[in-house]
């Protein structure tokens, strides 16, 4: 069951993604960034929804355990068309944007083909498994993805400052998830700490995009070379 | 054409590395799930 601080960091995080859009909505930077602005938005819904079913059906019922599951897939379709949304950002100068929405679309078919493949011998609740799949895989795909960002912008010399944030901070979510989940795997009998520090890790992209919005004008530059490592 | 078969390869270069690498770090696997994604705690699976 959650306990008080269980609480306390879903109650942050609701409140910190809701700041998210709000600042956003400030900045008049809506609709520029309406793809982090949806995922943020539907983070917020599923963030409250869960409370709900929580509250009305308890920890181990069905119906939050599908709730969670159900809903973090849609969550994580969300943020791979946010991911995507900068790479539209960072190619767009070369006019690459239907190539973009091109490799974007095939990656997504790529992936939940690949996850029917994994569970199509599967007999009982197999549309479950198949959305848990597919949302496992989609995190993997979102990692590779934002770590081939990165070094296109390092490559193209992207120098706004928002964008560069953006990705940043994905970087960094999607790498500690992934260490996360690693770790669990490699040291299950600690169990307990690799069950609530995702919850601390998901406070850190909201405060990241907060701080990206309000630190940043959208002409603010910042050269990216400065943040690579110059081997001497 | 040449562009297009570029853009199918590049797709599914980067789903082969990350299935690769979901592999690699699920190697141990001690029945851990990634999860992520917004607010609220994990309920426990089940089998």
């Amino acid at each position: 069951m959650p306990g008080p601080f269980d609480y306390s960091i879903w109650i942050l995080c609701i409140l910190l993604e809701a700041s998210v859009v709000v600042c956003s909505l400030l900045r008049r930077s809506f609709r520029r960034y309406f793809t982090l602005n949806l995922y943020m938005m539907a983070s917020l819904a599923t963030g409250v929804g869960r409370y709900v079913v929580l509250a009305r059906s308890g920890f181990t019922s069905d119906e939050y355990t599908y709730f969670y599951y159900y809903s973090d897939a849609i969550l994580t379709i969300c943020l791979y068309f946010a991911l995507m949304g900068l790479y539209s950002f960072v190619f767009e100068e070369l006019g690459a944007a239907t190539y973009v929405r091109a490799f974007s679309m095939l990656l997504l078919a790529g992936t939940a083909l690949f996850s029917y493949g994994v569970i199509h011998q599967s007999e009982n609740r197999m549309l479950t498994l198949y959305v848990f799949e597919l949302s496992q895989n989609l995190y993997f795909v979102g990692l590779v993805l934002t770590y081939l960002l990165w070094g296109a912008v390092l490559k193209m010399r992207e120098t706004r400052a928002r964008v560069i944030q953006f990705v940043l901070s994905l970087g960094v979510y999607f790498s500690l998830y992934a260490a996360n989940y690693a770790l669990d795997n490699i040291y299950p009998n600690l169990n307990y700490i690799w069950m609530h520090l995702p919850q601390l890790i998901s406070t850190l992209l909201p405060i990241a995009w907060c701080y990206a919005f309000l630190r940043f004008s959208e002409d603010a530059r910042l050269v990216p070379a400065r943040l690579m490592v110059i081997p001497r | 054409m040449s562009r297009k078969l570029a853009v199918l390869f590049l797709a599914m270069l980067v789903l082969a590395g990350a299935m690769g690498l979901k592999t690699v770090i699920a190697c141990h696997n001690g029945g851990a799930v990634m999860m992520a994604n917004g607010a609220g705690l994990p309920p426990p699976i089940k089998k």
